[in-house]
């Protein structure tokens, strides 16, 4: 399954993805999450010591990780502010943090927390506005690292089309 | 010298890892004569005064933990608010994480680095070292001997105005663990390290095994 989460109020852009992926017959799941509560993590470390694998915080990503468990790929859409994805784009990644588990292990040779589930979700970013695309991919390399799965790459909203045909 | 420091913690000043450093930082900064006023992002209704002191002030720290990878998304809404400035302002960092190996902060340090030129500040580089997730957990001379080694650090920004010189550099310790030290982590990780994270759960009150798998996987 393909879940894509697009955080911008650009609900064109899901639309247009929908009607590529139906096309396709790939099946995906969009939310559009401008009219949805998504807090920021808070770092208080309940997901690792309190209670496993829950945030404390009761907003509407609970439903976005229950999906995100089972997802082959997760697409985030995402507007920019200062050269990188905005506030609103970040937290959607901080709020992933709950999928590990605090124990430690090396891959390659460096250390990575263990995986709290079977599913490795390779992610992709698509991105709105002014942002640098190196540093974004640099950075996605980085994250799929550390959730042992793999980045499908950056793409600016001009490439959707482009950033579709890796969606299967 | 005069400093603006923000903590960039999303987390409550009295459980902030990045406030412990700062105590030790700030202090070895009074040491060598320089005056501080310091600021946590996690009050949000400071903002506008931290804006405010974002406008004043010409040399200015922003001290972070890093959250997955790169800036924490509470901290990068604050510097969307932010007006830019221009190059009479430096800018400097303070990265720290919970990863040990230096390795593992490079690609926000390279984010850091944008920022800076992002704001029209002028760059005074980030004093970067991980292995701080313990801060929080430990007491006393056990807390102080993680975060001392900052008080030096603040004396050296107290003379040099940046994190350029060789032993802030330094400060990072290796960049990726050589073998023999990896294989005996690896170990640690499997048996002590384990049991010391039980230990924690248990105070806090958690009755699930640390695994704990709370969604169905299908
Ligand atoms: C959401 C989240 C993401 C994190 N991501 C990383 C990371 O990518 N690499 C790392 O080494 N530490 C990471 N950490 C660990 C923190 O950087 C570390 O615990 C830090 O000392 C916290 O400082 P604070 O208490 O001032 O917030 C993360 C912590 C949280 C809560």
């Amino acid at each position: 399954m393909v879940l894509i989460i697009n955080t911008t109020s650009n609900s064109n852009m899901s639309e247009i993805l929908k009607g590529l992926l139906n096309q396709k017959k790939t099946d995906f799941d969009v939310i559009d999450t401008a009219d949805m509560n998504i807090s920021h993590c808070m770092g208080c470390g309940h997901c690792w010591l309190k209670n496993p694998g829950t945030c404390v915080i009761n907003d509407d990503y609970a439903g976005i990780m229950q999906k995100i468990i089972t997802a082959d790929q997760l697409w985030v859409i995402s507007d920019t502010a200062l050269g990188f994805l905005n506030h609103k784009g970040k937290n959607v990644f901080d709020r992933i943090l709950p999928i590990l588990c605090i124990y430690l292990e090396f891959r390659g040779d460096q250390m990575r927390h263990i995986l709290r589930y079977d599913k490795r979700t390779d992610i992709g970013i698509i991105y709105q506005g002014e942002a640098n695309r190196n540093y974004l991919q640099q950075w996605l390399d980085r994250c799929t690292d550390n959730l042992d799965s793999k980045s499908l790459g950056a793409y600016p909203v001009a490439e959707l089309k482009e950033a579709a045909k890796c969606m299967h | 010298m005069h400093a603006l420091i923000i903590n960039g913690s999303p987390r409550v000043k009295q459980f902030s890892n990045t406030d412990k450093i700062l105590e030790k930082f700030t202090a070895g900064l009074r040491e060598c004569g320089c005056s501080v006023e310091v600021y946590e992002i996690s009050v949000r209704n400071d903002w506008e005064k931290i804006r405010e002191a974002f406008k004043e002030n010409d040399n200015i720290i922003i001290a972070l933990p890093l959250y997955v990878e790169c800036v924490p998304g509470l901290l990068m809404e604050f510097l969307e608010g932010l007006a830019p400035k221009d190059e009479n302002t430096r800018l400097s960092f303070i990265l720290q994480s919970g990863f040990a190996e230096g390795a593992q902060l490079r690609c926000g340090e390279n984010y850091l680095r944008l920022l800076a030129g992002q704001l029209g500040c002028k760059y005074g580089g980030t004093l970067v070292k991980g292995d701080n997730f313990g801060i929080r957990f430990a007491e006393g001379k056990e807390r102080d001997k993680i975060t001392e080694p900052y008080r030096k650090m603040g004396q050296i920004f107290a003379q040099n105005g940046d994190f350029f010189s060789d032993e802030c550099r330094k400060f990072t310790g290796p960049e990726i663990f050589p073998l023999p030290l990896r294989l005996f982590l690896k170990l640690l990780f499997k048996t002590v390290q384990r049991k010391n994270f039980q230990k924690v759960a248990t105070k806090w009150g958690c009755t699930k095994p640390l695994d704990y798998k709370p969604y169905k996987e299908k």
